[in-house]
């Protein structure tokens, strides 16, 4: 069942950026021929490149501005407004209805990111020269591995997992937030921006009385370098996941036992 | 398979200070058609709601089938709400790729079937369709169940006389005699001819359950006429609790 639940959650999501991420990679795509003018003789070109790199840069941010909107949307509308009355009646637990939304909001923000990345290779000049220089550096890197290279490596994975972790602790604080907001009979909107606000002073607080801290001092856990960024990042991590866990639990047990659909 | 298909045991709803259920117990057999009549803000909505797992009782229990309210009993009742709840973007079909996916007694090609006696195109966008058409597409999904237990919540409410016909017709044409249905409305003249029992409710309390045969037999009226009588006071214009 849990399967089916993604299935409409991602069809429902590749209806919404079916448009968003070919337009952006297309612009992408007409800058590469056209930032030559920027800085060419030609008035005519300069302006041309000016405005297709403006209209690029526009389909970027609202990308990632409907990808948060939709997260949104998604919970918010579908969970918590009339199309709550299909979801909650599925024969689906509501903890699986949570996390096939949270999943299909990160893949979401991840393709996002993707499809930036992309974005910015294909306006880069083509220059077969460059590739070639970049693969001989990774041969290089390869020829002369180490166990510091791998450690870097190791390092950046943990911020990768670090990044997703708190983009999976920020979308459940929204849900977090809705749910709650979604109790009040009356201006839930504002009740959920209200809530939000409060989680966030109310962590902000419990997270100051954490003894934690010293972990991130140079002094005091006697730590240098690798060792210091890698401990003070595995905190981080951790701390994410707390919260993540607090969140979860407490949309669930509103959308289990506290429903109040309008 | 448990004989009783629905036991509700001292069933209390309160939203805040308001009570919208107190003490309701009932138990309901299979194979009926049940009529929850009621005034406006009786509790009809209420007790259907809990019974599909909408809302959570602040007191009492709830058993459909033997089983309290989760996944299983989902997969055996048949909801129809008071209002729309599919998204814009979606055609009828795609609906009914879902429930098909969701619900193992639905019967794709008695909702196609169904579609083209009530003159719905199930290949259109719902944005584009009427909100006759949506009511109609959202009888479909429910009724195009084998289910064990339907709940209709206000059915005929908005409807003119003709359709309100129409869709009764729809209902009995279509649900699967094995199972029960539960229609809340307060239109009792139109549904009185099709049900075999009747549940009165009123301020959150069950006021009479019996069969329709006996309440007929007993008070020498109709259940239309008794109910007239016994909600006098009241403001009866209906809608959702």
């Amino acid at each position: 069942m849990f399967g089916k639940l993604l299935k409409y959650d991602f069809r429902s999501m590749f209806k919404q950026f079916a448009f968003v991420w070919p337009a952006a990679l297309a612009l992408a795509l007409v800058n590469h021929f056209t930032i030559d003018g920027i800085e060419g003789s030609s008035s005519v070109g300069e302006t041309t490149a000016g405005i297709v790199m403006m209209i690029y840069v526009a389909i970027l941010m609202a990308m990632f501005i409907i990808a948060l909107i939709f997260t949104i949307q998604r919970f918010f509308k579908g969970l918590l407004g009339d199309e709550g009355y299909l979801m909650h009646t599925l024969p689906v637990k509501p903890w699986q209805l949570i996390t096939s939304k949270l999943l299909c909001a990160v893949v979401t923000t991840m393709l996002s990111v993707i499809v930036a990345i992309v974005s910015i290779f294909l306006i880069l000049p083509w220059d077969a020269e460059a590739f070639r220089q970049v693969f001989q550096g990774l041969d290089y890197l390869f020829s002369h591995w180490n166990e510091e290279m791998t450690r870097a490596v190791f390092c950046l994975l943990e911020v990768l997992l670090f990044m997703l972790v708190s983009l999976a602790t920020g979308y459940l604080q929204l849900y977090l937030s809705m749910s709650i907001g979604h109790l009040f009979n009356k201006n839930r909107v504002a009740m959920s921006v209200i809530a939000f606000i409060v989680i966030n002073a109310l962590s902000g607080t419990l997270l100051s009385f954490l003894p934690s801290w010293d972990a991130f001092d140079p002094f005091a856990s006697g730590l240098r370098g690798m060792d210091l960024f890698q401990r003070a990042i595995w905190i981080a991590i951790g701390t994410e996941l707390v919260h993540s866990a607090v969140y979860f639990i407490g949309t669930e047990f509103i959308l289990r036992k506290k429903l109040n659909l309008e | 398979m448990n004989e009783l298909l629905v036991t509700c045991t001292a069933l209390t709803k309160r939203y805040g200070g308001k009570t919208a259920l107190s003490g309701v117990s009932l138990e309901l057999g299979r194979g009926r058609i049940v009529g929850l009549l009621g005034p406006n803000g009786s509790g009809k909505t209420t007790l259907i709601k809990i019974l599909c797992g909408l809302l959570q009782p602040t007191e009492g229990a709830v058993l459909v089938d033997g089983q309290g309210i989760g996944p299983y009993t989902k997969s055996i009742i048949s909801y129809l709400p008071d209002r729309m709840y599919f998204s814009d973007w979606m055609k009828a079909t795609d609906l009914f790729d879902l429930f098909a996916d969701f619900y193992r007694d639905f019967d794709r090609t008695k909702a196609m079937s169904m579609c083209a006696s009530l003159g719905v195109t199930p290949s259109d966008r719902l944005k584009t369709m009427s909100k006759g058409t949506k009511e109609k597409v959202q009888l479909v999904l429910v009724m195009a169940r084998k289910a064990q237990l339907y709940l209709l919540d206000e059915p005929i409410a908005g409807v003119d006389p003709a359709a309100r016909d129409f869709i009764l017709n729809t209902i009995l044409t279509n649900y699967n005699e094995e199972g029960t249905v539960m229609i809340s409305t307060h239109l009792i003249s139109d549904i009185e001819q099709v049900l075999d029992e009747a549940i009165f409710l009123k301020d959150g309390q069950i006021t009479l359950h019996d069969t329709v045969d006996n309440i007929r037999e007993r008070e020498g009226k109709s259940v239309d006429a008794l109910f007239r009588e016994i909600f006098r006071a009241h403001n009866i214009e209906g809608g959702a609790f």
